[in-house]
Parts: structure tokens; C-alpha cells; sequence
């Protein structure tokens, strides 16, 4: 009888463990996704790599993230992205999304292509990742403006940029764009591939917004010593 | 225009030929002399190119919604040459046509093919000079339906205008030029004042329906008799094809209501036409059918077999007929797709031109075509 009941004193332990976002101890080490990593023979390796594979193979490894893969089609930038349209956890839906953004890109580009004569067609860009790439890049801010306190009176000084920061307003403004200024009854894949494609010729929204902050921390040069570091 | 798409296993880079570019001639005739050039089994896994003149008229109805896309898109329609279109294009040529009508079944999984088959089939038929009768979509005449009128012909059954009106349009479209040639044989008569006399060019006939919204569907029964009693003459200077897509849901069940009463099959006029064209009693022609779990009702998804799809009544009616298997893509037919979409610029990520890009391509997509398609539209 106490062997029975014994079973039922075990602590409650919860069926699904959430491990990614759990706190790891820092003793586990990051996985490794990309598949060249693994191909790589024993010879081209440097001490350190050396080294590396070493600790690997004693030290335990955190869980993989769900949103990285080892295909050989993935991308960091377009993983950000698609996780900042993504709304109530709602991946599928902001994936796709996506997906139908550079699939229309790239149907836009194509179809200029052929109809296009002989002579114009090596300057069409037809792949959507270089296009959205680049719209991303034209789209970062070089300075930024924070608001300082100083004497009583808030000043918005112009403060360099990390890149992080950089690529992240980028990206926050075109979202933010597509979502709140176009036309409602459009479909988000449309609003995005019309503004990816102003913002690649340096035209838009976005690219003005950018513009207009440039031209407030120009305007705003006096303050630049408030900034201490 | 003939496209070969050919690529050796030792090789890394496409060979892409075009060799013998046939002239095309808009004309029917002489085109129907280089298509037969192309339609045979060294051509396998090998695409061809519909020209322009023939693409307007064949197909204002018809295509996937996804294919009609990419023919704006390639500004060109190009059909690949698969063995299950060939197998059917093979029989046509071969078959009596003063024995009853063979009816033929293209069916497989989902996204495999089988519509744009049919539509290869219904093109070659089309250059022979055959009268089409193409119905896009049976499914779309069993839902959906926004005005339903009690038919004046037959008071138990219900018409609906409104799909029989786009359905006779289109079909004007493609027969325009065969329509004045083809005479009435019987006087039909629609209102006390409006009548079609014998004699009459059946583009008369269509153009009645087409301006008379309220009779459209009987104008389409009347059609589908005239045509079937005419061709099946040992004088007629014609032979009907009669191509229907998704051709369970005439044996299905409907969700059409008429005052919170849903509507039986039999009651409406269009479905019970098209059911008195599928029987084999007529000849100087052929049946060519689909089968399509995506637009059906109440069947379950993992369904794809005829005797599953049609139902018990669907089978013995359609029995016998002529199944004809559309698999996925074999190993040729996957390399020919990814060398033609490389061709048209379609595939622009750079790591899809590797060999790892399209291993992976060919496990994603499992080579089924419409998977492939939907994959290599964003890479």
C-alpha cells in the first residue's frame, strides 16, 4: 500500500517544458544550424576552431530556436522581419505574408522584363531579396535624435546609430507605414511591395520620413556637445 | 515554337536548345501540322509553346488561376508534355468515332496536374477542328449560386442564369468560327414571340441565350442536344469534345438553398443537362473528365481516387470509362520544370541555381507541380 501511494507524493512537473526562452545556465553553448560548418574536413581548421569543436563535443548545447533552419534559402535580415509583422504569435500568417511580397515583386519585375526591349533588359532587377535588401538599406536613418535634459529644458540632440538600431528603425517604419497610412481594403502583401519598391528608388513614405529626421538632427548640429558619450 | 529544355546528369550548367523553331501559322491548319511534330513520346518532359492566336479563344475559362498568372507574367503559354495528356491524345487519334463515345478520367492528388492535362488534350482537339465544350468547373454550378429562377420549361427544376450566361459567352469565344457552319435541327421555341426556327446557325442560338438572361439554361440544354444528336450523324463534317473539370460534383451533393430548403441535383436544369451529355449514348466524339477533390463538397481531403470521389451513382454512370493516372512529376519532368523556370527568370535567389538549392526544392515540393510552383514563386 505505501508503494502505491508513494507514486502519487512525486513533485508536480508540468507535461511541456518550455525550454528556449527559459533561463540556460551560461555553461550551455549555442548550436550550430549552417550546414557547411559540419562539411568542412579536418585539415582547414584553425587552432581556435580546433579548440571550439573540443568544447563542443564536453559541453552541453541549448535547444535550437524554431525559427532558424539549416536550408540553405534562410536569411537572418527577412527572419527579423517576418518576426516583427508578427502578431499574436500568429507566424504562419506573417511568413506568408512575406512570401507573397517577394513572390509579387518578383511577378512585377518579370513582366517588365519581357516586355521590355533587348537593350533596357540587364537594368531590371528581378530578384525581390536584392530589391528588399537594398530598400532596407535606403531606408536606415544615419543619426538619430534623443531627448536630453539640460538646465531645466529637453533638447533633442542628434546621437550616432548603432547598426542594430539602424536596421531596426527600418524596419519599424515600413510596418508601421504599410499598416497605419495605406488604403485599408488593400492586402498587406500589395501595401509592402509597393512601398519595398519606392523605398529601392529612393521614393515613399518611408524614405521621406527618413529624410526629415536627417534634416532635424542637421538643424539641430548646436546641440550635439549636450550628448556625454 | 518548340522549347527543349535538356539537361545531362554530368553537366552543372543547362543546356538549353531551342532547335527547330517551327513556323506557326495563325491559321488552324498548317499549325495543326507542327503541333502533331511535337506531340510525341521523344518529346516527353519537354514544353510547348501555345501561340498567341490560339490561347485567347481556347482558354478564357478553363486554366488554374495560378497558371493563368504566370502566362501574364512569362507573357507566353507554355504546356509541358507529360505522359497521362499523351496516353489521351494517343487514344483520340486512334479511336472509331462511329462507336459510342469514350469517356476518359484524369485523376490523381491534389495539385498533380490534372487540369492543365485536360486542357492539353482539349488544345489538341481544338487544332483538329473539333467543337469544344469545355466546362471549366462543375463545383462552381453546384455552390454558390446568387439567383436561382424556376426553370419555364420544367416546372419542378430551377435555372441559374447567371453561370449558364459566362459559360455561353465563353463558349462563343472558342467556337466562334465553327458556330456559323453548324445549322439547328429542331425549332425551339422560348417565349410566346421569340423563337429559333430550324436551320438557324447555332450562333444564333448562343447569342439568344446570351441577350435572354431568363432562358440562358435552357439554350444551354437545347445546345448540348443539338450538338450530341448532330454529331452522332454519319454525315456530320464535325466530332464534339465535351471537356468537364471536376466532374464528381455532379454525383455529389449541393449547398445551394431555395427558402432554407437545400436543392437536390436533379431540380436544376444546368446539372441535368450536362448529366444526359456524359452517358455514352451518342457518338462522332469524346468524353475527356477530371476529378477534383479541392472544389467539392462534404468529400474528405485525403480523397482522390474515382471510386471514393464519384460515389457509388457517379461510378456506375460514368462506368465504363478510361482512367487515366496523373502522378507527380518523375525525376526528367522535375529537372525540365526547374530548367524552364530558370530560363524565364522565375528563380532569382542565387542558392536555388546550386545543386544543394534544388535538392532541396525537390524534398520541399516532393515534385508535386502546383507545390513547386507556390516554392520557386518566392525563392
Amino acid at each position: 500500500m505505501a508503494a502505491s501511494l508513494s507514486g502519487l507524493l512525486k513533485p508536480w512537473t508540468p507535461r511541456v517544458f518550455l525550454v528556449r526562452w527559459s533561463r540556460y545556465n551560461p555553461y550551455y553553448l549555442e548550436p550550430e544550424v549552417r550546414k557547411e560548418a559540419y562539411s568542412q574536413p579536418e585539415s582547414e581548421l584553425s587552432a581556435e576552431e580546433k579548440e571550439q569543436r573540443e568544447l563542443k563535443m564536453i559541453r552541453p548545447i541549448k535547444a535550437a530556436a524554431s525559427g532558424v533552419t539549416s536550408s540553405v534559402f534562410s536569411d537572418p535580415v527577412l527572419s527579423k522581419f517576418i518576426n516583427m509583422m508578427m502578431e499574436h504569435g500568429n507566424k504562419v500568417l506573417a511568413r506568408e505574408i512575406m512570401t507573397q511580397t517577394l513572390e509579387n515583386i518578383k511577378k512585377k519585375q518579370v513582366e517588365k522584363y519581357h516586355k521590355a526591349p533587348e537593350g533596357q533588359k540587364e537594368e531590371i532587377e528581378c530578384n525581390p531579396y536584392t530589391i528588399f535588401h537594398q530598400a532596407l538599406k535606403n531606408c536606415q536613418p544615419v543619426v538619430g535624435l534623443e531627448s536630453i535634459r539640460k538646465g531645466g529644458k529637453i533638447y533633442q540632440v542628434p546621437i550616432p546609430l548603432s547598426d542594430k538600431r539602424r536596421s531596426f528603425l527600418a524596419m519599424k517604419w515600413l510596418i508601421t507605414e504599410c499598416r497605419d497610412n495605406k488604403h485599408r481594403r488593400t492586402h498587406m502583401y500589395e501595401k509592402l511591395s509597393q512601398e519595398v519598391m519606392s523605398a529601392f528608388v529612393h521614393e515613399g513614405n518611408v524614405i521621406r520620413k527618413k529624410n526629415e529626421l536627417h534634416k532635424m538632427a542637421e538643424s539641430n548640429r548646436a546641440y550635439a556637445h549636450y550628448r556625454w558619450w | 515554337m518548340l522549347h527543349l529544355f535538356y539537361s545531362s546528369s554530368s553537366f552543372d550548367f543547362p543546356l538549353s536548345l531551342s532547335v527547330e523553331t517551327l513556323h506557326v501559322d495563325p491559321k488552324l491548319t498548317s499549325a495543326s501540322a507542327s503541333f502533331q511534330a511535337c506531340q510525341s513520346e521523344k518529346h516527353l518532359g519537354q514544353f510547348y509553346t501555345l501561340p498567341s492566336a490560339h490561347f485567347r479563344p481556347l482558354f478564357p475559362h478553363g486554366l488554374p488561376y495560378r497558371y493563368q498568372q504566370q502566362v501574364k507574367t512569362f507573357n507566353e503559354a507554355c504546356f509541358m508534355v507529360r505522359p497521362p495528356a499523351l496516353e489521351v491524345i494517343s487514344y483520340l487519334k486512334k479511336a472509331d468515332y462511329s462507336k459510342p463515345a469514350l469517356r476518359y478520367l484524369f485523376y490523381g492528388v491534389k495539385g498533380s496536374g490534372k487540369t492543365m492535362s485536360l486542357c492539353h488534350a482539349v488544345h489538341f482537339c481544338y487544332t483538329q477542328g473539333w467543337v469544344v465544350l469545355h466546362i471549366p468547373d462543375a463545383h462552381l454550378w453546384v455552390k454558390n449560386c446568387k439567383e436561382l429562377l424556376p426553370s419555364s420549361y420544367n416546372s419542378a427544376r430551377f435555372d441559374q442564369p447567371l453561370q449558364a450566361t459566362t459559360w455561353l459567352r465563353n463558349f462563343r469565344t472558342t467556337n466562334e468560327h465553327l458556330l456559323s457552319q453548324i445549322k439547328t435541327k429542331r425549332r425551339y421555341v422560348w417565349t410566346k414571340r421569340e423563337s429559333t426556327d430550324e436551320g438557324r446557325p447555332l450562333g444564333e442560338l448562343v447569342n439568344q441565350g446570351i441577350s435572354r438572361v431568363k432562358s440562358s439554361s435552357d439554350v444551354v440544354g437545347a445546345l448540348m442536344k443539338d450538338l450530341r444528336l448532330q454529331s452522332s450523324q454519319p454525315g456530320a463534317d464535325f466530332r464534339l469534345v465535351v471537356a468537364v473539370d471536376g466532374v464528381n460534383a455532379l454525383w455529389g451533393r449541393s449547398t445551394i438553398k431555395k427558402e432554407n430548403k437545400s436543392v437536390d441535383l436533379e431540380e436544376l436544369t444546368l446539372i441535368h443537362n450536362l448529366k444526359k451529355l456524359m452517358k455514352n449514348d451518342w457518338t462522332g466524339g469524346a468524353i475527356i473528365t477530371t476529378l477534383s477533390q479541392t472544389g467539392s463538397l462534404y468529400t474528405p481531403k485525403s480523397a482522390y481516387l474515382p471510386q471514393e470521389l464519384l460515389g457509388e451513382t457517379g461510378f456506375d454512370s460514368m462506368d465504363p470509362f478510361i482512367p487515366v493516372s496523373v502522378p507527380n512529376y518523375s525525376e526528367k519532368e522535375f529537372e525540365s520544370a526547374y530548367l524552364y523556370y530558370l530560363d524565364r527568370k522565375w528563380l532569382q535567389h542565387p542558392q536555388s541555381r546550386t545543386e544543394d538549392g534544388k535538392k532541396e526544392l525537390s524534398f520541399l515540393s516532393s515534385k508535386n507541380p502546383s507545390m513547386l510552383d507556390r516554392i520557386c514563386g518566392f525563392l
